[in-house]
């Protein structure tokens, strides 16, 4: 089942734009649009030249900015009969209807989602202890202040980019990348702040302990800690699952 | 005069320095681009980095797979940051690089905390970041060459008058780097039965010729961060050598076993 947006949002998204900066301008619309459930999931945008003359820009503007919505996955072309350009609605997205992703999502799962990312932010904090630089270091404290100051979608972007940072540290291409597909599955539920110990500060003080053991090279103590991170990640989501369920 | 005979080294060394020269000469043009394009408007919009597509597109070949302009936060007339950064695809058409530039978006990342961004804010000087895992932009191991841009507003008459308005830079492949460097560091380990690396002045390994010192490792025998501050062009020890590759921060290093 495909949900429409209201009307009054979907003329505000087609209304036109000016000539300043119109690549980035349509993209950010559409992301913004696809980000915020504005378009549902698997909805089929209107074609090049429809949006194009819907939004006042070239059909090369609209093409340009199609290109980095495919970028993003935020948008899957299909070509031939029945084709055209359809929305793929983020994992990870603040506004998504998390409840229900949450309520749907099986124990199991979740668990076999924990073991992977365990294994890989383990080991990415494993190795981010052997090969950080001084310069490493800095980014990776910068990144664990974020979180202490955060609330809502930005306390999940700063868990999310600290962890990131962790994996760039490691030095590891392949790390980094598994570490971002990671946190979109299961609906990117992993670090939203959802039945969060009310606390950043606790969650801070996690991470300054990860960052002060990779500082000190204590590779397997920095493994311990993201490990333990993650699976009280896992454990709240649990709970709220199980509430979400009810008696 | 000792500088006419040839050491171990010379070619790894010579090479190395004019990739590093040739790519930070590659970029002049673009920055005189910028330049221009910021003394004649008075107010720059994100849509006139456009105009630096030509200068940008140039830069892409050789060992250079990613390019651009960066802008310092506040530079832009009409945001907050913005750039015009181009990469080759696999398929060899330059396609632009797009990521959130909202602060209070989910997607958004702040590049004004990166190496390639702050190291020439901060000293008015060139610099290479890397190895590191660039996840802003391709996710790959990378190492990135950028030169400051001056000419923004927030004009600081100590500093000549002229603002920091952001940074022109390149980015190569690790792997690529390692293809073209290689050859000439195996052919010099083989020779004396070592190991040739090379290392950024963090110590952290490029390219090695030996499994045991791996790409993105950190060379711990040694402190080559407080040797690189002395300025020193080489250090010898019995088992060790450590080079400069010219006015790179690049040095090669030789292990005998």
């Amino acid at each position: 089942m495909v949900k429409r947006m209201s009307r009054g949002a979907r003329a505000a998204l087609f209304a036109p734009l000016d000539q300043t900066g119109r690549v980035e301008a349509v993209t950010r619309r559409l992301v913004d649009a696809v980000t915020l459930g504005l378009l549902a999931d698997a909805e089929q945008l209107p074609s090049e030249s429809e949006l194009a003359a819907q939004l006042g820009v070239s059909t090369v503007t609209v093409r340009e900015a199609l290109v980095a919505l495919r970028q993003l996955g935020l948008v899957e072309t299909r070509r031939g009969r029945g084709g055209g350009s359809f929305v793929r609605a983020p994992a990870d997205s603040p506004a998504a209807p998390w409840r229900e992703r949450l309520r749907a999502v099986s124990l199991t799962d979740l668990r076999d989602v924990g073991d992977h990312y365990t294994a890989v932010a383990g080991s990415a904090a494993r190795l981010a202890a052997e090969r950080s630089s001084a310069e490493d270091l800095a980014r990776l404290e910068l990144a664990a202040e974020d979180i202490r100051t955060a609330t809502g979608p930005a306390a999940s972007r700063a868990e999310r980019h600290f962890h990131l940072e962790v994996a760039a540290a490691a030095q590891s291409p392949r790390l980094t990348h598994q570490e971002l597909q990671l946190q979109g599955e299961q609906g990117g539920l992993l670090w939203l702040p959802i039945g969060h110990p009310e606390d950043p500060e606790v969650a801070h003080t996690v991470h300054r302990a990860i960052v002060t053991a990779i500082a000190s090279r204590d590779g397997e103590l920095a493994r311990k800690l993201t490990e333990e991170h993650i699976l009280d990640a896992i454990d709240r989501l649990a709970a709220v699952h199980l509430e979400l369920l009810g008696p | 005069m000792n500088d006419s005979r040839s050491r171990p080294g010379d070619e790894v060394v010579a090479q190395v320095s004019g990739i590093v020269e040739g790519i930070f000469a590659g970029l002049k043009p673009l920055l005189a681009a910028v330049e221009t394009l910021l003394a004649d408007s008075g107010e720059t919009t994100a849509a006139e980095l456009d105009r630096l597509h030509p200068q940008v597109v140039e830069l892409l070949e050789g060992l250079v797979i990613g390019a651009g302009f960066i802008a310092a936060p506040r530079l832009l007339a009409d945001q907050q940051f913005g750039f015009q950064w181009w990469t080759n695809a696999p398929s060899g058409t330059p396609t632009q690089l797009f990521i959130s530039l909202d602060p209070g978006s989910e997607y958004f990342l702040d590049y004004t905390r990166q190496s390639w961004f702050t190291v020439p804010r901060d000293t008015g000087r060139r610099h290479i970041t890397g190895p590191y895992v660039d996840y802003l932009c391709t996710d790959e191991y990378t190492l990135t060459f950028t030169l400051p841009v001056l000419g923004g507003p927030g004009t600081d008459p100590a500093a000549g008058g002229q603002g920091f308005a952001g940074v022109v830079g390149a980015d190569i492949f690790v792997r690529e780097f390692e293809h073209a460097t290689l050859g000439r560091l195996h052919a010099l380990a083989v020779d004396r039965s070592a190991r040739a690396a090379l290392v950024n002045a963090q110590g952290r390994v490029i390219v090695s010729t030996s499994a045991r010192q791996a790409t993105g490792s950190l060379v711990r025998e040694l402190d080559i961060p407080a040797w690189w501050t002395t300025g020193e062009e080489s250090l010898a020890r019995p088992d060790t050598t450590l080079r400069r590759c010219g006015d790179a921060p690049i040095a090669l290093l030789v292990t005998t076993r």
